[in-house]
Order: C-alpha cells, then sequence, then structure tokens
C-alpha cells in the first residue's frame, strides 16, 4: 500500500513538474514617429528594438507610432500617452552638460518625457553645470552615468554617422563635430565648389535659427566671438582675440563673469564697423524677441544672462557691460562652466544694427550680412543658395581671420571664391548629383542602402567616402510614471541589442551607444556596456521573474535557445 | 442682345455662388485644423524642449493664445484683405505665406504645362488611333498601353527614367530645375520683369543657353508626369471618339460617301474633343495644385511638397493660405469652363 502510494506521489510531483507553466509576459508599447522627423528607417528601427526586446522571451512589445507633432505632444506632461519611445537629440553647445541636464535634470526629464527625478542627481548635474575643475566634472558626470545605468530612464542606443562623398581630389574636407566648414574646403584649379544636400533652411537670421543647416549657413556667413577648430570641437579666438579663461583672467573666479577683448577695426561684410555694442545689442536682441521656435532660451535661461529664465526683453542693466569699443563683460546670474561653447552658438553671431529689431530679418540676398569668410549671395528657398567670398582678397580688404587654421597648414580662409549649394528634396538626388558628378561634394543626406552603394563604387567613379561620428545620439525613453519598476527597464536594458540595429537598420553606418554622452566627448563613461551588455537574455530574464514575469515551458527553451 | 444679356446674368450668378463655396471652404479648413491631433508650437524646436515660459510667449506670438471664434475672425479678415500671415510651422517658420506660394508656384506651372504637353501629344493621338480602330489589334495595344501607364506608380517611373537617362546615359539631369549659380533673372536689375518659370525667364534674358538649361531640366519630370496623365486621356479620347463616330452625324456623313477618313479627323474628332477639353481643363488645374510625388521624385520645389511639408508639420497658416490659393484657382478655371461650357451651348443656361 506505501509503495502504491509513493507511486502515486512519485508521478504526481513529476507531472507537476513537467506541466508547463502559464505564460506571464510584461506587456509595453514602444511608440516611435513615423513622418520621417528622424530620416527614413524609422520604422524599421523600432521593429528592430521591438524584436531584440520580445526576442528574450518574457516581455511583448507593440508598435504605436504617430507624426512628429502628435508625437511631441502624446509624450508631455500633459498626455503622457506613451510609456515607452524612441526619440534623438542633437546638441545645442558641444559640452557634456548637453547630454545630461537635458534628459536627467528634474525640468529637463519633464520636458523630455521620462518624468525622471532625483534631488542627488539634480545637485551634481548643478555642481558640474558651475564647475570648470575638470576633477569636479569628470567626479560628478561620472556619478550621474552610473546613476543613470541603474535608473534607467533612458536606454542610449547609437550615434549616427556622419558622411559625405566628394570627387577624388578636393581637399580639407572634413566631418566636423558641430558645423561643416565650407571655408576650409579646397578644390585646387577651380575658384568654385559644387555641392548637394537634402538639408534645408529655415531661417537665416541668427536670433531664429536653431536648425542644422540653417546654423550650417550661418556659420559660413557670421562669425562669433569664439569660433570652433577646423577638425575638432575646441574652442578657438573668433571676433575675439582669445578663449577666456580663469588662467587669463577672461572668467572670475566664482565663474560668473566672463571677459572678451574683440579684435580692432571689425566690420561686416557690407562695411559697417562691429565694435563690442553691436555685440551686446546682438544678443539683446535675440533675448527680447525671443522668437517662436528659436534658441533664444539657451542665452536668457541656459547662460543665466536674466536672473528669471524669461525672455522678451533686454538684459538687466549692468549684466553685459561694454566699458570700451572693443571689451564686452558677461556678468551670469549664476556660474555656467560651458559659457564660452554658448559664445560659439549661431544664436551669439553679431548682427549690424540695422537689422529688424522687431521680428524675423528675412533671409533674402542684402538681408543677410555677416562678419563671416562668406556672403549670401543667392537664396532660392529650398533650392539654392550661393555663397560668394565676402572680403576680397588683398591687403586693404581681407577676411580678419583668414590665417586662424594656418598652423594646421590650412589656408588662408575662404579657399574658394564661391560656394553653390544646391538643395534637393531627397537623399536620392544627392546620391544621383554625386555619382554624375553634377557636384564636387554631398553632404547629408545619403541613405545607408545609397551610402553602401557608393563606397562599394567609389573606386570606379573617382569618389572618396568619408565616414566620422556626428554628435546626434539616439535613445529610448521610459515614462517612469507608467513605468515604474526599475526591474523592467534593467531587463529591458540587458535585452537590447545595439549590433542587429546596426547590422540590420544602417548596414554597420552607426556608432553603438553605452551611455548618454557619446564617446568622443569628455567625461563619457560607457555604463550601459560594463552594467548590461548586449541581447543578454539571461540577466533580462532573472530580473523580469524576480518581478513576477515569466515564461511557459517552450518559451524557456526558446529564450534559451536564442542566448546560445 | 437678349442673349448677351442672358449670358452675363448667368456668368455673375456663377460668381456670386462661389463667394459662399470659398467661405464654406475656408472655414470646413479651418475648424479641421483645430480639430486635428498635434502641437504646431511644441513641434517647432524640434527634439530640444525650451522653458514652458517660452512656449508660452511663442504662442501669444503666433496669435494661438486667443479664443478659437477670435482666431477665425482674424483668419477671414486677414485672408480677405490679402494678409495671409507668416508659417507657424517647423519647415517654413515665420516665412510669409503668399512669399512661399510665390517662390514655388511657378516651379509648380512649370511642371504642370511640360506634363500636359506630353500628355496631350501622346495621350490624344493614342485616343484617336483606339477609338478609330475599335477592337482591332491597335486598339487593344491603345487600351492596355492607357491602363498600364495610368496604374504605373509615377515614382517608380521617375526613378527608371532617372536611372536611364540621368546616371547611366547621362543624357538629361536626373533631378532638379537648373545647373550653376546663374538662376536666370535672379541677378537684380537682368530683367524688366520675373515670373520664376525658368524657361520664360530664360526668354525674357534673350539668354538660349538658360533656356536649354532649364528644358534639359524640365524634360524627365515632364515625361514622367505626361506619361502617366496620357493613360487618363487615351481612355478618355477613345470613349469620346467611340460616342461620336456612332452618333446620328457621322453615320450621316457615311451614307453621304464622305471618306473614312474625313469622317474620322474632320468630325468624329473635333466633336470628341468638346467634352476632352473640359476634361483635360479641371486636369490641369488639379495640376496646379502640385503634382507632389513628381515634384518629390525630381526635387522640384513646387508648391505640391509646399502643401505636403505643411500638413505634415501641421503648419495651420501654410495649410490655410495653400488652400485658399488653390480653391481660387479652382473657382476661377471652373467658372471660366462653365462660362465657355454656356456660350457654346446655351441650354445650359436655361
Amino acid at each position: 500500500m506505501a509503495v502504491v502510494v509513493l507511486v502515486i506521489a512519485l508521478i504526481a510531483v513529476s507531472a507537476y513538474a513537467l506541466i508547463p507553466r502559464t505564460t506571464n509576459k510584461y506587456s509595453i508599447e514602444l511608440w516611435y514617429n513615423n513622418d520621417g522627423h528622424y530620416g527614413d528607417v524609422e520604422t524599421q528601427l523600432a521593429l528592430t528594438v521591438q524584436n531584440s526586446i520580445k526576442d528574450c522571451g518574457h516581455i511583448s512589445v507593440s508598435l504605436k507610432s504617430d507624426p512628429w507633432i502628435v508625437f511631441k505632444q502624446d509624450r508631455q506632461w500633459q498626455n503622457q500617452r506613451a510609456p515607452f519611445f524612441l526619440l534623438g537629440w542633437f546638441p545645442d553647445y558641444l559640452d557634456t552638460d548637453d547630454y545630461i541636464a537635458p534628459f536627467l535634470a528634474t525640468s529637463g526629464a519633464n520636458s523630455t518625457g521620462s518624468f525622471y527625478s532625483n534631488a542627488q542627481v539634480d545637485t551634481w548635474i548643478r555642481e558640474a553645470a558651475s564647475s570648470a575643475d575638470p576633477t569636479v566634472r569628470a567626479d560628478r558626470y561620472s556619478k550621474i552615468q552610473n546613476q543613470l545605468a541603474e535608473d534607467v530612464p533612458y536606454i542610449p542606443l547609437f550615434t549616427f554617422g556622419a558622411q559625405v562623398v566628394y570627387v577624388t581630389g578636393v581637399q580639407n574636407v572634413e566631418l566636423h563635430p558641430v558645423s561643416f566648414k565650407w571655408f576650409v574646403v579646397n578644390k585646387p584649379g577651380s575658384t568654385t565648389l559644387n555641392v548637394s544636400t537634402s538639408d534645408k533652411i529655415i531661417t537665416l537670421d541668427p536670433a531664429s535659427a536653431y536648425d542644422y543647416f540653417s546654423g550650417e549657413i550661418i556659420n559660413q556667413v557670421f562669425d562669433t566671438l569664439l569660433v570652433y577648430d577646423w577638425k575638432t570641437s575646441d574652442l578657438k579666438p573668433g571676433l575675439a582675440t582669445e578663449v577666456p579663461t580663469v588662467a587669463n583672467q577672461g572668467v572670475s573666479a566664482d565663474g560668473k563673469s566672463y571677459t572678451f577683448h574683440l579684435r580692432p577695426g571689425l566690420t561686416f561684410s557690407d562695411g559697417t564697423p562691429l565694435n563690442s555694442t553691436v555685440v551686446k545689442n546682438s544678443i539683446d536682441r535675440a533675448i527680447r524677441l525671443d522668437l517662436a521656435g528659436g534658441p533664444a532660451f539657451l542665452l536668457y535661461d541656459t547662460g543665466a544672462l536674466t536672473n528669471d529664465s524669461k525672455g522678451g526683453t533686454n538684459t538687466a542693466p549692468g549684466v553685459i557691460e561694454t566699458p570700451n569699443a572693443t571689451t564686452i563683460i558677461f556678468h551670469l546670474f549664476r556660474p555656467v562652466s560651458f559659457f564660452n561653447s554658448l559664445m560659439a552658438f549661431t544664436v551669439s553671431a553679431p548682427v549690424p544694427g540695422w537689422y529688424s529689431q522687431t521680428g524675423e530679418q528675412p533671409s533674402t540676398v542684402g538681408s543677410v550680412v555677416g562678419s563671416g569668410p562668406y556672403k549670401l549671395a543667392t537664396h532660392v528657398p529650398d533650392t539654392l543658395i550661393v555663397l560668394d567670398r565676402a572680403f576680397g582678397t588683398s591687403a586693404a580688404n581681407t577676411y580678419y581671420n583668414k590665417n586662424l587654421y594656418t598652423a594646421d597648414g590650412v589656408g588662408p580662409i575662404p579657399y574658394m571664391d564661391r560656394v553653390v549649394i544646391n538643395i534637393k528634396s531627397t537623399g536620392t538626388s544627392v546620391k544621383q548629383d554625386i555619382q554624375t558628378k553634377a557636384v564636387d561634394v554631398a553632404y547629408r543626406t545619403l541613405s545607408p542602402p545609397d551610402l553602401v552603394d557608393l563606397q562599394g563604387k567609389a573606386t570606379s567613379l573617382g569618389l572618396t567616402v568619408k565616414l566620422g561620428s556626428q554628435p546626434v545620439i539616439r535613445y529610448l525613453v521610459f515614462n517612469l510614471n507608467k513605468v515604474p519598476d526599475k526591474r523592467i527597464r534593467q531587463a529591458i536594458a540587458y535585452s537590447v541589442d545595439r549590433a542587429a540595429i546596426n547590422q540590420i537598420v544602417f548596414l554597420g553606418t552607426a556608432a553603438p551607444l553605452y551611455s548618454m554622452v557619446p564617446a568622443d566627448l569628455p567625461y563619457s563613461v560607457p555604463v550601459f556596456q560594463t552594467r548590461y551588455g548586449d541581447a543578454n537574455c539571461a540577466s533580462a530574464n532573472a530580473l523580469l521573474g524576480q518581478a513576477g514575469y515569466y515564461l511557459g515551458f517552450h518559451g524557456e527553451l526558446m529564450a534559451i535557445a536564442r542566448e546560445h | 442682345m437678349a442673349r448677351g444679356g442672358s449670358l452675363l446674368a448667368y456668368a455673375l450668378t456663377r460668381m456670386a455662388l462661389a463667394l459662399p463655396m470659398l467661405l464654406i471652404l475656408l472655414t470646413a479648413v479651418f475648424i479641421v485644423l483645430r480639430v486635428l491631433p498635434g502641437d504646431p508650437i511644441l513641434a517647432l524646436w524640434g527634439d530640444r524642449n525650451p522653458p514652458p515660459d517660452a512656449i508660452e510667449a511663442a504662442r501669444q506670438q503666433l496669435g494661438l493664445d486667443q479664443p478659437i471664434p477670435v482666431q477665425y475672425l482674424t483668419y477671414l479678415r486677414n485672408i480677405f484683405t490679402g494678409n495671409f500671415g507668416v508659417s507657424i510651422g517647423v519647415q517654413y517658420r515665420g516665412q510669409p505665406v503668399w512669399n512661399q506660394i510665390a517662390v514655388r508656384f511657378p516651379a509648380t506651372v512649370e511642371l504642370a504645362i511640360g506634363g500636359m504637353i506630353v500628355a496631350s501629344l501622346v495621350g490624344i493621338p493614342l485616343g484617336v488611333l483606339g477609338g478609330a480602330n475599335r477592337d482591332k489589334p491597335i486598339d487593344l495595344a491603345v487600351r492596355l498601353y492607357g491602363t498600364i501607364v495610368w496604374v504605373i506608380p509615377i515614382f517608380w517611373l521617375g526613378a527608371v527614367l532617372q536611372l536611364t537617362f540621368g546616371v547611366w546615359l547621362q543624357w538629361l539631369p536626373p533631378n532638379g530645375r537648373w545647373t550653376g549659380a546663374d538662376v536666370p533673372c535672379a541677378t537684380a536689375g537682368s530683367c524688366s520683369f520675373r515670373t520664376g518659370m525658368y524657361t520664360v525667364d530664360s526668354l525674357i534674358e534673350g539668354n538660349l543657353g538658360h533656356l536649354a538649361n532649364a528644358v534639359r531640366h524640365l524634360l524627365l519630370p515632364s515625361i514622367t508626369l505626361g506619361l502617366v496623365l496620357s493613360g487618363f486621356f487615351t481612355k478618355t479620347v477613345r470613349a469620346n471618339m467611340l460616342r461620336t463616330i456612332s452618333a446620328d452625324f457621322t453615320e450621316a456623313a457615311r451614307a453621304r460617301g464622305v471618306p473614312t477618313r474625313a469622317i474620322v479627323y474632320r468630325h468624329a474628332f473635333k466633336n470628341a474633343l468638346v467634352p476632352v477639353v473640359t476634361v483635360l481643363g479641371l486636369q490641369f488645374a488639379i495640376l496646379f495644385a502640385g503634382a507632389v510625388l513628381t515634384e518629390k521624385t525630381f526635387s522640384i520645389e513646387g508648391i505640391g511638397i509646399l502643401l505636403l511639408n505643411s500638413v505634415t508639420t501641421k503648419d495651420m497658416t501654410m495649410i490655410q493660405g495653400v488652400v485658399v490659393f488653390y480653391a481660387t484657382i479652382i473657382v476661377v478655371i471652373s467658372l471660366v469652363i462653365d462660362i465657355l461650357g454656356a456660350m457654346i451651348d446655351p441650354r445650359i443656361r436655361l
């Protein structure tokens, strides 16, 4: 009898062990933009992310999409429709702060839609932003990034590869991390450089421009107090004689005052004098107009030139001092360690006093006048931009900063008398233009298949394909109000497969990103690589198991198969 | 005299009816744009998120903080005083709407005319040929052609022509409207007036090299658009040819011994063209709204792309401006067609 009972008990236990458990998967919606705000492969990207997460087995991901105007509204705090979504970021000023504060500071996170809030992180961000000491900044940014990896309000995915294709023989074509510099490009034996792009200009008024291509053209036509090196994001003297530092007493010890000394005898390309009053008035103009969609808030809010973070009026008396025609002093309401970078941003470009003081300056020939190496010669909206040498080549009439890069063997700038930029509706047209050599340079934006195709044909066509990195990052966002369980976010961080994204969607032209700060910026720590890696299903599923999500027998087998 | 007065009354009635039609359209567009989801102001900054105060300041600058009825009345007042406002969308932010339409419309007109010429040159003769040879092999071939080209995706046909004649053979520029920096009449004082149509402006300049440049760029998009439209033209002309060939007056001509060739081309074809011209006129007017796929494929910044970009960014002022502009064209052309129809056939006025 006892044996019978024992046998029955053994059979019962074995049966219980063998019967597949009911699957309990975690379900989440992944939202993405569907009208090309991030290019033509966004659906492929969303599908690849979806597959990489759900292939681990424990999570069911459904895709949802919206056009940009709805998409952006959906993730605002009013709507909060999206629990998990794909976003991108192009920096305003090339400083680590611009990859941290907009995402991890409480106010930035609310706007981004993650609703992340951590008082300690806020303190670290403030400390890093107000300190010029690299040791302090490295410490705070390291702590912030480690906290990011722990809390996972975002999952960094990849940075876009920058690409330019040009006819072999064209010289000094550099993929600059901030803005392409046409004035360093040289085509020996020619005075005109022909270019094709699919980028569009929105405005050429520095007070209003806040998109890549408008900024790029402004950078050819307008100079700022500080400018960038021709290859790197290092700052060099532009209209100012030197880059202010604490050491040269250009920056006060408390980090709240910045003094710039202008070069003497500066003029705009129309001959209008450019002095410290013009610089002050230009910055006041941008802040006062605070044009819709414009970047003025980088001056009055990010740059702390007002005490209430509001535009609409000039800066308060004494905030911007002009003790003489060549000296300008900015007194900030709080220390801003990257203020120099803001002075290299297009919104800080001086404009002549005759520019409209009540609204946006038209982007037409004759209305756009700067102090840079080129001037606007022709502008057919969304079709053609022609830039001509702004100053002569004689000693009496020459570009003031023509020898800026001669130490590197580059210059005098600008090389070409004329740059003709043909603006096309699609990347396909850009490819056709360079393929037929209708232009000398094709820059932005070729689709991954077109780029790979041109790489294959480069030698036979006599073209050079140059690849680089650009500071655009793509990442996933969790709305923490909707996905409050950290284990779920961490599990998804384990599941994501960046190699698959790069190969399937970008044909190997993107670079994996393991922190919100790109790898080539100071203080970047690849925290997601060390902590999560890629497609780590075992760790993801272990976490999800702890959270109460598990698979049936067959699901476990499939997850194990994928793992191996 | 009585007849002329009747025609004038008819024309005035039609014009009076056009005005409320326009008003209804404007109102419908205004309401639809405000009912659709999405916030164009938030979208202005792309991925960036300015402080809330900056967003509110932008709403005030653009008048979107006003109550909807106030916005509507302002909109109507502006439209009827010729003020189309400035763009509020991210693509054309801050640009005067009318300027954007004026810059792009000539490109669309040039393309529409080019496309219509190709469509007419190909479609009308084929339609006549098919109609005159009903159910014969040539008619079958024409019917097949009409069906195939009408359903070919225009971007696909465009890409094939681009690759063949633009990239491989390099006979024609694969895209764009112009090669070089010296756009016709772009330099101040170079022309007494400027149309924005590069072919016409080249003629105004008297520069044949420029004319060749403009025409070469216009060929591939015109052929693409024209071939697709020719399918519709072929079918329309053929159907009307069949109707007129079997009509009483052609039977009578045949009975009187008039040669078949003369019946087809002198009697049947002429009569078949009357309804065809009406249809083609309307088709032409529709093309003025922009052949968006052709424009996109060939990188022609016409009014079609303008409208497409404005819709995707919910650029309300730009959409309203383009729709008003387009509606006015349609109303005017419809009016002209109606009046012409009434002149040709007095029964319409009854």
